[in-house]
């Protein structure tokens, strides 16, 4: 499975593509939405979008939208992965499209655990 | 109707507990914040996320050099790459703040919009009513994280934007 | 006094064996951090005399308190999602069909922790069933009055709602506190909570349609085992649900239940005449 991580921390992204590898995912990294639409326009689709809230450019929410606009990328499972923490603020993720919402800090359980829910840990899909 | 200030939105031990969970959760489980004020660094490095709603301001973490260069290794941890450089410093001291930041926000007046981490020297801080300061020691260095009040423009000023 | 290394390899061993985590040298500081609250809790100064006390005098609280310790960071709400998906796809439906409709159904959460389980049922029943509150009672116990506290004040760490909780259900059934996370009224209505010692003899509770019973009886030996389970089923109706942890069986332990295969989970159910 392949996972398209999006932050506009490195080290973020570093931590998030770490845990999905260790999960069995291929991984690729995008510093902010728009840059990440690219990836998807580019053909490499993944299952799964981990998303920042805020980015530079084109932040996590327009990059949600953006991506339920677009028919071809219904099969994208998106988690938001966010420092944004207040009720309202999940509850407009998910109205934008958004599936799961992880909040930050977080840990490698966490994560693991959402995407249980989700039936995309690879290696439980392989079995 | 006056705006707010922030020590009547929130208290030291709130900002204690919101920090201990993002060290806890994101630095090491091991790693605990103790509540004990240490001596301030003698070269200080901050990064701060402004919050702009009915409370308007910024939530800074400051340490030294040194303490910043360990907190960026802690956070990669086993993902961290083979030379920690720079601006993996910056990074990750930029990301903790908004850590912090996002889940300060959430207990302060609605709507509230978060702006992007800076790294730099301190912002100056707005007046001590309108400052919740706590000060902490991680691994015995002093970490102070305010979250204060605006005195001035903060976002086009000494910072190193990310 | 600090954690001998003999102390640290007791734990070592100890945890190993019950939750098959391996602690590596080096990990004296997160034991002693760890345990240190339990210690306290007991009126013992420090970790090196906790251990001492509990090697002495073993018991199966003490030792599931520290395991527990050492090896979950916080409850997973929909841990091993599979004996609750079972509670709606299955149990409910035969249950709701068997019973009138005055009649309260009443579930056991035999050992919440800080309440994830029994709140997990009841967001599942309240998403599940019309007027959910009038039809279900949920009664929740542990050993640890800190923990019965904490299961009644239903109020949790944003670390703690980030543990295998869906976002539609944090939004529907929490609202923020502070720093923490705060469960419905109506929801917090439906749980009871209490203090039970599994090992001794149960207070006056039940009779109960589904009891969940998980993750728990490892802790204990086999005849402990036995009478845990015939004080259970002492206190379930004739056709209740019972369901234990991933790792745990009756079977080869107590013969008077039926093993009953749901999707990917089991329950257990008591046998006719057994």
């Amino acid at each position: 499975m392949r996972a398209l991580v999006i932050d506009d921390s490195r080290a973020m992204r570093r931590i998030v593509s770490g845990t999905l590898e260790g999960f069995g995912y291929e991984t690729r990294q995008a510093g902010h939405g728009q840059e990440a639409l690219d990836v998807l326009h580019e053909g490499w689709v993944p299952e799964l979008c981990t998303i920042d809230w805020n980015m530079p450019v084109m932040d996590g929410l327009e990059f949600v939208s953006a991506v339920r606009a677009n028919p071809a990328w219904r099969a994208v499972t998106l988690v938001m992965v966010t420092s944004e923490s207040e009720h309202g603020q999940i509850v407009r993720a998910l109205a934008a499209g958004a599936h799961e919402y992880v909040l930050k800090p977080f840990t490698a359980d966490a994560l693991h655990d959402k995407l249980a829910l989700l039936g995309l840990l690879p290696q439980e899909v392989a079995r | 109707m006056s705006a707010p200030v922030v020590t009547e939105l929130l208290d030291e031990g709130t900002v204690a507990e919101i920090a201990e969970q993002a060290w806890a959760a994101l630095v090491g489980e091991e790693e605990v914040l103790v509540p004990l004020p240490g001596e301030p660094p003698t070269d200080p490095v901050s990064s701060w996320v402004e919050v702009v709603g009915p409370w308007t301001g910024a939530v800074v973490l400051t340490c030294g050099r040194d303490t910043a260069e360990q907190l960026a290794r802690a956070l990669l941890g086993e993902h961290a790459p083979e030379v920690v450089d720079g601006e993996d410093v910056v990074d990750a001291l930029g990301e903790l703040a908004n850590v912090v930041g996002g889940n300060v926000k959430a207990l302060l007046p609605a709507p509230s919009v978060l702006g992007l981490p800076e790294v730099g020297a301190a912002p100056s801080p707005g007046s001590p009513a309108d400052t919740c300061r706590v000060d902490l020691l991680w691994r015995g260095q002093p970490l102070t994280i305010s979250v204060q009040g605006c005195a001035l423009d903060l976002t086009e000023e000494n910072g190193v934007s990310l | 006094m600090t954690l001998t290394a003999t102390g640290f390899d007791w734990v070592r061993q100890l945890v190993h064996r019950e939750s098959a985590i391996v602690l590596t040298p080096g990990k004296e500081y997160l034991v002693e951090a760890r345990l240190l609250p339990i210690a306290r809790q007991m009126g013992l100064p420090d970790v090196g005399r906790l251990v001492d006390s509990v090697r002495s005098r073993p018991s199966p609280e003490s030792t599931r308190r520290i395991v527990e310790a050492l090896t979950t960071n916080e409850t997973s709400w929909f841990r091993d999602g599979d004996p609750f998906t079972a509670l709606t796809s299955t149990v409910l439906p035969v249950l709701l069909a068997a019973r009138g409709p005055a009649e309260r159904l009443q579930i056991w959460s035999a050992a919440c922790s800080s309440g994830q389980e029994p709140y997990t049922i009841a967001m599942l029943l309240e998403d599940a069933l019309p007027n959910a509150a009038a039809r279900v009672s949920i009664t929740a116990t542990d050993i640890s009055r800190e923990m019965v506290e904490r299961t009644r004040a239903g109020r949790f760490s944003q670390l703690e709602v980030n543990r295998g909780l869906p976002a539609p259900m944090l939004v529907r059934h929490f609202t923020r506190a502070g720093s923490e996370w705060e469960i419905a009224p109506a929801l917090r209505r439906m749980v009871t909570a209490g203090e039970c010692n599994l090992a001794a003899p149960f207070p006056r509770m039940g009779p109960f349609d589904v009891v969940y019973l998980r993750n728990v009886l490892i802790y204990f030996d086999l005849p402990t085992k036995q009478a845990i389970l015939h004080r259970v089923r002492a206190l379930m109706r004739p056709d209740g649900w019972l369901f234990l942890g991933a790792a745990e069986t009756t079977l080869g332990v107590d013969d008077s239940w039926e093993r009953v295969v749901i999707g990917r989970s089991s329950a257990y159910r008591p046998l006719k005449g057994a």
